[in-house]
């Protein structure tokens, strides 16, 4: 169990996962909304469709993925820290906007393969679920550039060396 | 001002890992397509999807660069993340180089039901150099605390270390004043990062007086010149612990530990740093 969880913690990379895997879904759908708009546009024609309908399935199965990196991620902060909440925030909206895709991709399922442009909904579903996304990313950032979560976990002892060869006062170990 | 933009201080979150976001998820998508055009070569457009994944990828690739490169001439020249940067660019440089090849390569065949062998190839390689250089792009911000809380910081942070060493060598316990030309010119809330005789310090002037302290947190060692103050405290960039400068006593944690402060005095006109040397130990 305990290994289970460094390996999703990275710690085998050196790098945590959740902020590496979280890549492509993040690139994958917000893809997938220009790829409709410009299949809207009249512009590709049935690969933008593909195009589109592969990117949302991409990073539907990353998105699967980061997901158990994240929850062990967020479960190493504790509740009474700023960073709790606002991982559950970016938690809650993940999962809205996987659902959102999900039904997004079974709305094409029956299309994909000869419609020339993307429906109405479909695109609208894209579009709410890439805006959604944007705001749960962004407090993913927070959590990393505001509070520093993960920060140093990793290069623990190497600054602890720096920190000793410059005088300081350190902490016990 | 624009530098303040690039590096996301309005958003409070810097842009460069926002952007990065779309080549590595375009370009990989893009390998992907080629593979998927090599197993079921009777599905249509599959080429030409893959090329589209690819120039999007490069479009925001060169969007990156630029707050890239701006976080990039941020870096302290003397810290130990500033080689991991230069790898970190190299590469990407090496990466958006090969997919312009690959691009104009794959131009004229965008018909085509199968990827060919030499574009294909160049994707791999792609790919292989740009996963290398996001993980050293993540070790930056993870192990080296690039970006980590610099929005919290409203002036510039120190570009280099100031490296000084004592001219008497001092018995145990005897106290030495090392002065420190570049103090004076320090403005509010600026900061020196110094290192005398294996001391490294944070020089700061906060309303109108200097202090000094370590230039290392005692959390996780964040450091302090690149803090940010709030009245007469210090607050690290990493993990928001907080140290008042005059004491150095904890005023926030995480941090459990004080930190260890250094009087900072004017001698014969020139400003300058009261060092005491511990007994001899060796470290």
């Amino acid at each position: 169990m305990r290994s289970l969880l460094d390996f999703l913690k990275g710690k085998w990379l050196g790098h945590p996962l959740h902020p590496i895997l979280a890549h492509v879904p993040m690139a994958m759908w917000l893809g997938a909304l220009i790829f409709d708009l410009l299949s809207q546009c009249q512009i590709g024609g049935n690969a933008m469709v593909r195009l589109s309908f592969y990117a949302i399935i991409f990073g539907l199965a990353a998105a699967l993925v980061a997901a158990p990196t994240g929850l062990v991620d967020w479960s190493g902060i504790k509740k009474e820290k700023p960073a709790w909440k606002i991982g559950l925030y970016h938690m809650s909206l993940n999962l809205i906007v996987t659902l959102l895709f999900g039904v997004n991709l079974a709305l094409r399922w029956q299309t994909f393969r000869e419609a020339s442009e993307v429906d109405r909904i479909p695109l609208l579903l894209s579009a709410v679920g890439t805006l959604i996304l944007i705001i749960s990313a962004y407090l993913g950032g927070r959590m990393v550039y505001e509070y520093g979560i993960s920060v140093a976990r990793m290069s623990k002892k190497k600054w602890r060396k720096l920190a000793a060869a410059g005088g300081a006062n350190l902490p016990p170990e | 001002m624009l530098k303040n933009l690039l590096e996301g201080k309005p958003l409070r979150h810097p842009i460069h890992p926002m952007l990065v976001h779309f080549p590595i998820g375009f370009l990989v998508v893009s390998f992907l397509l080629d593979l998927v055009s090599l197993g079921f070569p009777e599905v249509p457009n599959l080429v030409r999807c893959s090329f589209y994944a690819m120039l999007f990828g490069v479009v925001t690739a060169l969007l990156a660069a630029v707050p890239g490169f701006v976080d990039y001439s941020d870096i302290r020249r003397d810290h130990a993340g500033k080689a991991t940067a230069t790898r970190h660019m190299t590469l990407n440089l090496m990466v958006v180089a090969i997919y312009g090849i690959n691009l104009w390569l794959r131009s004229s065949a965008l018909t085509d039901f199968k990827i060919s062998l030499v574009p294909l190839l160049l994707s791999l390689i792609g790919i292989v150099l740009l996963s290398a250089s996001g993980y050293l792009g993540g070790r930056l911000v993870y192990d080296e605390g690039i970006a980590v809380g610099r929005h919290k910081r409203k002036t510039p942070t120190p570009q280099d270390t100031l490296h000084l060493s004592t001219e008497t060598a001092a018995k145990a316990g005897e106290a030495i004043f090392v002065s420190v030309p570049n103090a004076e010119h320090l403005r509010n809330g600026e900061t020196l990062r110094v290192e005398i005789e294996r001391q490294a310090m944070t020089i700061a002037r906060i309303d109108n007086q200097l202090y000094g302290f370590q230039e290392f947190c005692t959390h996780r060692f964040g450091p302090l010149s690149e803090g940010s103050f709030h009245g007469f405290n210090v607050q690290c960039p990493w993990h928001n612990s907080c140290f008042d400068v005059r004491t150095g006593k904890v005023t926030n944690g995480p941090a459990k530990v004080d930190l260890k402060i250094f009087k900072i005095e004017t001698r014969a006109g020139k400003v300058g740093v009261l060092l005491t040397k511990a007994h001899d130990q060796k470290t």
